[in-house]
């Protein structure tokens, strides 16, 4: 039975590579295990992608997250689809099926556009991604604070945010109460 | 355990009355609050203690911070705190109130609760096992008979150094203060 | 003679309602597998209410639980227990009718200064409920009055020593039934607890009460159920001549409603009007009916 899966899900893999290699250039597609599958591609091919993905069947934006490649000085934004299972059609694989599509931009002054217009779900996800990393999305109706409630110098999610730094600065200054030692 | 003392009770009806019933607002603060429903219910029985879990604090006398504290839910406890009546009692579940906890370098956590409310006794553990909430509350009886669980008096003596680290903590306050500043503490300035 | 038992009936009352309370906080807990509260803990819990230093939310908050408890206290003058009944030849089952509507209406009144939403959706729920028990509540009553051709529960309850139960016969069978039927409504026991419900509205009216009020909230609780269980025992049980034997019996019924009450999640209030419109209504109906025409 797991053979199965495994064999239905390396199949999906190959179709999925054929039909994305065929109409968009430049993508590096790597799958890292059976079900899943890394796209990498350039800023301006993103949301021809993820609307591509979505005529396909991968409905569903699982996820929206960013990683701070310091050093690279370069942001990374990752978009996770899956599908919703369904059986009958030739994606139908037990509703494993990840794709996961990277995208890098610059850590200077960073913005990219939103992807509302595709999946309206991701409203939230880019709104705390504005907030902690301080990426700013075009087109976004709301870009106010979802968590925190201070104004941050450096938003809190970067490498060069010194917590310990903030935490001996902000909150160690407040001094204890009287004796509390009873 | 001396509930059933009856010269006691003659002696200090009031003190005896606040240790034997402990009703605790159940406000969930952060991941303790996973040790408190097997504590109230049939698995570890604490309602042989007189704790039950009250909907709302003004009929509630125990304050059982159980998590970290994050500055949105600081603001949550200390309006609750003070919509309580007097004489109640706080206890610091877990060690993150302490001293931070996990969240010691956290851009969002505070890290000393007692800096902002008055707590009368800690619990360290991450997370205490539901028998150390039954040890909190045998060690409060001993403070209540010591007459040494007196946070609430400390805090209605130091207001002024308590509201200012609120402030600092937390910005502009929303609810004004509590006690008048001068003069008469006895009354709490808002119902 | 009449001021003793003017004094003593109100008095009674709190023993029992307050001996029921931490008896239904032992019961429960034992249901549950665990041992319980001592049987004084809500002695213990008034006292310590007592002794904290409540804030008052204006004056009208004050009055309304006082009103409150003084209609309770109205009507338990009017209801016998055992021997003991202070105003035995006054109105009877008429005034305890409207006389038992004061109680959640104090508490709206207190509610309507405490300025907390939660306030007004638990009376609410407790006044539409109370809507849904009055109506096979009274037709219960009646057919009661016409068996019986009188007004006074003392001649119901010497008529019944005298013959049998009343829900042992052929006309108060259904009627009694009835009565226990909507019996939890008006105790405020699962199925029927939403108008305190702790869980979804914060206590309901109780959610401002703290120190001295809630202490007076508690004995008016108290009150609520002995006044109910009383009239129950005394229309249909029996009665009894002897304050002992009368305990026991209303022992036998609390503990019959404990079980309810431990065994039933909780109901919507429209869900609960319709319950109570339905089969109570209709079987008191049909009991009315036959005690009209089984009158001889």
């Amino acid at each position: 039975m797991r053979r199965m899966v495994i064999a239905r899900k390396i199949r999906v893999n190959e179709l999925l590579k054929k039909e994305l290699g065929s109409i968009f250039k430049d993508l590096v597609v790597t799958e890292s295990e059976a079900g899943r599958v890394t796209l990498i591609a350039k800023q301006e091919q993103v949301l021809a992608v993820l609307r591509f993905l979505k005529d396909r069947g991968f409905d569903h934006l699982a996820l929206l997250s960013a990683v701070d490649w310091i050093q690279e000085k370069e942001f990374e934004l990752v978009y996770i689809l899956t599908r919703y299972v369904q059986d009958g059609d030739d994606l139908s694989g037990d509703g494993g099926l990840h794709i996961i599509v990277k995208t890098r931009i610059p850590r200077e002054n960073p913005k990219f556009e939103t992807t509302i217009g595709i999946f309206p779900n991701a409203e939230p996800y880019e709104r705390e991604i504005h907030e902690l990393f301080g990426i700013d999305f075009d087109g976004h109706p709301r870009l106010t604070p979802l968590f925190l409630e201070r104004k941050y110098a450096v938003p809190p999610f970067r490498k060069d945010f010194d917590t310990r730094e903030y935490v001996r600065e902000v909150f160690d200054k407040i001094p204890f109460v009287g004796d509390t030692d009873k | 355990m001396d509930r059933n003392q009856i010269t006691k009770w003659f002696k200090d009806p009031a003190k005896m009355a606040n240790k034997y019933s402990l009703h605790a607002i159940y406000f969930c603060t952060g991941c303790g609050i996973i040790e408190v429903p097997p504590v109230i219910t049939s698995r570890w029985d604490a309602e042989r203690f007189g704790v039950i879990p009250v909907a709302t604090p003004r009929q509630a006398n125990l304050f059982l911070i159980t998590g970290y504290v994050s500055v949105k839910t600081l603001r949550a406890i200390i309006r609750t705190y003070e919509q309580m009546y007097e004489p109640k009692f706080t206890v610091g579940f877990g060690s993150c109130p302490v001293n931070g906890g996990m969240y010691w370098d956290s851009y969002n956590t505070i890290k000393h609760l007692d800096k902002y409310i008055p707590i009368d006794g800690w619990i360290a553990g991450c997370m205490p096992r539901p028998e150390a909430i039954f040890v909190a509350v045998t060690h409060l009886w001993t403070l209540i008979d010591k007459g040494m669980a007196n946070g609430y008096i400390r805090y209605r003596e130091n207001y002024e150094a308590y509201r200012r680290n609120q402030e600092m903590a937390l910005g502009k306050l929303e609810w004004p203060p509590l006690y008048a500043p001068d003069g008469n503490r006895e009354e709490d300035t808002r119902e | 003679m009449q001021i003793v038992e003017i004094i003593l009936s109100p008095l009674l009352a709190l023993v029992v309602g307050v001996f029921f309370l931490g008896l239904a906080r032992k019961v429960m807990a034992r249901i549950h597998w665990r041992y319980g509260p001592p049987l004084i803990q809500p002695v213990i819990d008034m006292i310590r209410l007592f002794y904290q230093k409540s804030v008052s939310h204006g004056r009208m908050f004050d009055v309304g639980i006082i009103l409150s408890l003084a209609g309770s206290i109205v009507v338990i003058l009017f209801l016998p227990f055992g021997w003991i009944c202070p105003l035995r030849n006054s109105g009877g089952l008429l005034v305890i009718l409207y006389v038992m509507l004061i109680a959640p209406l104090g508490i709206a009144l207190s509610g309507g200064q405490g300025a907390n939403p939660n306030i007004s959706i638990g009376i609410s729920r407790k006044l539409i409920l109370s809507l849904g028990y009055e109506v096979p509540f009274v037709l219960v009553l009646l057919a009661v009055m016409t068996h019986y051709k009188t007004i006074s529960i003392v001649e119901v309850v010497s008529a019944q020593q005298s013959a049998r139960w009343s829900v042992l016969s052929l006309a108060l069978f259904l009627p009694g039934l009835s009565y226990f039927l909507v019996l939890p409504a008006m105790l405020g026991i699962r199925p029927f607890d939403m108008a305190s419900a702790a869980q979804e509205i914060s206590s309901g009216p109780m959610v401002e009460y703290g120190g001295k009020y809630l202490a007076l909230a508690m004995i008016e609780h108290a009150f609520v159920l002995f006044i109910n269980i009383a009239l129950f025992v005394n229309l249909f049980l029996g009665g009894a001549v002897n304050p002992a034997t009368f305990f026991l019996k209303m022992l036998a019924v609390f503990l019959l409603g404990l079980f309810v009450h431990a065994a039933f999640p909780r109901f919507r209030v429209e869900q609960a009007v319709k319950y109570l419109w339905k089969w109570p209504t209709l079987l008191a109906f049909v009991g009315l009916i036959i005690a009209l025409v089984t009158r001889s």
